[in-house]
């Protein structure tokens, strides 16, 4: 999990140096591709045409395959199951089992779905392997985004693994005074509160001192804010984020002319 | 005319009964170095937060008085405006990392960005407060990654590079072995040579007597002694009220008892008591 | 409208947010490995939006959500609107008083749960066909395969699913809230809200537990009868 959340690995590639704005921007389209595009086989495509190409490309081959058998395949998988299983959709039935019939169109139906969630959180992955995430909170602070949203993304990142670390420990310790987190289920429910109190309020009490330490370091100023760190926004960029945008437009356009 | 001018304040936080300051009148003048000792609960904090200008700006509560820093009064200005004048960092290292930074570099630099300090000035500075605290060698580390004196010496910088008028510590030094201290007094003391004032709440009284100017000693919300270390740290009435005081003070006071101490003046450093008891 | 959000946020909002949403996924997990039939995964957002306000409870849910979809359940990613509104209908049940007593708790977490089935009906409809990768979703198959239309469907999946989660995710903010101590809630935006009179009655708290172990115990019945059916 620590790991996890910082995505993030230093390398020198044409996709880590593209500006973060331009790397969000073509997350976005991929997934609006995947999504709206009124093509059955555009999620597969765009595996073959952009995320396979852009895990070379980010010289991160290795570690988004690695993420994508750990977190992104099984996530796609088990959508497939439930929808090929569950969805009561088409007649040529190819398997029978108790009410739940699995037709040829219930199976294209999950594996399209399948496909999508899978080119949504490929991007999304790809995207934050190539990208540190204060460079991409300086990125947007520069253009307007309040300073304020930055603060909060970043601490959430950091405090997410403290808090779990935090976590483990109480389990731990509850577990060794004897409760039990593996036994009946009144028991387990009744051992939630003796688990998530300490938890909680260990961390509340922490908030006044936070607050009043930013704050006397100017988090209030109504100055406008400058950044330590330049983050390069080239021309290829800005003509790239054009062209990605009128991709998603695009995309949209067509699902709505033809629904 | 003082540079800190607190006349007869007085203040209650919300929802308690009394007050956690009372009847403070106290002058300082600019480049002094003062200290503030007292027992848990003595309004030591409270001080601090009212020269910083989070009381009564932050916490709210009644307040009475006068709080006056540079000309210009607490009352009549806002929070994020008073502590562009006055620095705060205070005892628990942890809550004061921002948590918004990767690395001690970025982490002091937030301040400066907050301010809109331009991106040259801002690096120069952040290199020269970290060579001064002696910690340019953690500008790549994590903040979280550090122990509490280290945590404590980055959260002191942070508030350094900022280059407040009027530095305000509480117990900036609790997590911190005997030559972090010394060392951190030492940067301190300089910066009040450079004019900075320094309003810093301590207990460790050797290194008071080495490099405070004057000691102010509170207790119950009040200023109860006032004076030079020397004068201060060794007076009769603040053992007899429950305030903490040196082991060469305490030494040199059973052995004046026994006859064996033949200055009239009481030791509070090592060498005081060295050439006292030559 | 922008004067209204901003009033949800001052410096005290900012520090809470990282801690609730670090509050959300730290208990989903736990209760995730306690393997309760709950998510329990927005208490942080329900606590920001009581003490900070609508605004500062959607922003609060969206963020855990799409945090928790990236890094833990891929297939959470697509329901961030659904953890917006519950922080922005907690916070607005909160600002009509009804963050005060245990028994109003309870309304609150029933309005918060209608919210999540009715905004995530669409979702699940329009992007998953009515079946999305949650357990519940074999409700949904069975009550479509019955006959049922899908929007019905879902929306009868959700409406069984909801309130005991909702429901119960208000109460342990609540508690939290309780258990602060009063000059800890002060310095938030909406603190006002939460101010309660006197001691909580003990009466309504188990009356609240009553109500919830009833909509268990009715979740469970429905459920029998449609795996008996």
């Amino acid at each position: 999990m620590h790991e996890r959340l910082s995505f993030h690995i230093k390398r020198d590639s044409v996709l880590h140096r593209l500006n973060p704005l331009t790397k969000l921007v073509l997350t976005l389209a991929l997934i609006f591709l995947a999504f709206t595009f009124p093509w059955y086989w555009m999620p597969h495509l765009l595996i073959l045409i952009a995320v396979i190409p852009l895990s070379l490309l980010g010289k991160v081959f290795r570690e988004f395959w690695l993420t994508a058998l750990k977190l992104i395949l099984p996530a796609a998988g088990f959508l497939f199951l439930m929808q090929a299983f569950f969805q009561p959709i088409g007649t040529d039935v190819i398997f029978k089992f108790y009410f739940l019939d699995i037709t040829s169109e219930s199976l294209m139906f999950a594996f399209k779905n399948a496909m999508r969630v899978f080119v949504m959180v490929s991007a999304f992955t790809l995207f934050l392997l190539t990208t540190h995430p204060s460079e991409l909170m300086s990125d947007l602070t520069r253009r307007g985004l309040p300073g304020q949203f930055a603060y909060v993304i970043i601490s959430t990142l950091q405090i997410i693994p403290q808090m779990q670390a935090k976590a483990q420990t109480i389990i731990s310790a509850q577990r060794s005074r004897g409760l039990d987190t593996e036994s009946t289920f009144f028991k387990r429910a009744g051992s939630v509160l003796p688990l998530v109190g300490p938890l909680v309020f260990g961390s509340l009490v922490e908030v006044e001192e936070r607050a009043i330490a930013i704050e006397a370091r100017g988090f209030t100023s109504k100055h406008a804010k400058t950044s330590l760190h330049e983050i390069p926004d080239s021309d290829f960029d800005k003509i790239l984020r054009w062209i990605l945008f009128a991709l998603i437009v695009f995309s949209i356009g067509l699902n709505l002319w033809l629904s | 005319m003082a540079f800190v001018n607190l006349q007869n304040l007085a203040y209650k936080y919300p929802l308690t009964k009394t007050n956690a300051l009372e009847n403070i009148n106290l002058q300082v003048r600019e480049g002094e170095f003062v200290a503030v000792i007292g027992p848990n609960g003595a309004g030591k904090s409270t001080l601090c937060y009212a020269l910083a200008g989070f009381v009564p700006h932050f916490f709210k509560g009644e307040i009475s008085g006068e709080i006056e820093v540079d000309g210009r009064k607490s009352g009549e200005s806002t929070l994020d405006e008073w502590v562009l004048n006055v620095g705060l960092a205070f005892q628990n290292p942890f809550n004061q990392i921002s948590g918004a930074k990767y690395t001690v570099f970025e982490e002091i630099a937030f301040g400066l960005e907050n301010i809109g300090v331009p991106r040259d000035e801002m690096k120069t500075r952040v290199e020269e407060a970290m060579s001064l605290t002696g910690i340019s060698d953690l500008a790549d580390r994590s903040p979280y990654s550090l122990s509490g004196g280290q945590q404590q010496r980055v959260a002191l910088t942070s508030i350094l590079v900022m280059r407040p008028r009027l530095l305000v510590l509480d117990e900036p030094t609790s997590q911190m072995d005997p030559i972090g201290t010394r060392e951190v007094f030492g940067v301190v003391r300089r910066m009040a040579e450079e004019g900075m004032t320094v309003v810093m709440v301590e207990h460790k009284m050797e290194w008071i007597a080495h490099f405070a100017d004057r000691v102010i000693a509170l207790k119950e919300g009040q200023i109860f002694l006032e004076g030079t270390p020397g004068d201060v740290l060794t007076s009769d009435v603040l053992i007899e009220n429950g305030f903490g005081i040196s082991r060469y003070t305490s030494v040199a006071r059973e052995a004046k008892k026994q006859g064996l101490w033949k200055k009239e003046k009481l030791p509070v450093t090592l060498d005081e008591a060295v050439e006292g008891f030559k | 409208m922008f004067e209204k959000i901003k009033n949800n946020f001052n410096t005290q909002t900012w520090v809470l947010i990282p801690i609730a949403i670090a509050i959300n996924i730290a208990v989903g997990q736990i209760v995730l490995a306690l393997k309760l039939p709950v998510y329990l995964d927005s208490i942080g957002t329900v606590l920001v939006a009581a003490l900070c306000g609508p605004w500062a409870g959607a922003l609060t849910g969206a963020l855990s959500n799409i945090i928790w979809g990236i890094a833990i359940d891929p297939n959470a990613l697509p329901w961030w609107p659904v953890a917006f509104m519950i922080g922005y209908m907690a916070g607005r049940m909160a600002q009509w008083g009804f963050f005060k007593s245990w028994w109003k708790v309870v309304v609150t977490g029933f309005v918060v749960a209608i919210t999540a089935a009715l905004v995530s009906t669409p979702i699940a409809v329009y992007l998953y066909g009515g079946i999305t990768a949650s357990g519940s979703s074999f409700i949904t198959a069975y009550l479509m395969q019955t006959g049922s239309d899908m929007i019905s469907a879902v929306f009868s999946t959700n409406f069984l699913v909801e309130p005991v989660d909702k429901i119960t995710t208000a109460m342990l903010a609540f508690a939290i809230v309780l258990g602060m101590p009063k000059r800890m809630i002060g310095g938030y935006p909406k603190a006002s809200q939460v101010e309660t009179e006197g001691v909580q009655s003990t009466t309504q708290l188990y009356i609240a537990i009553g109500v919830v172990v009833l909509l268990v115990l009715f979740a469970a019945f429905m459920l029998r009868n449609i795996l008996g059916g």
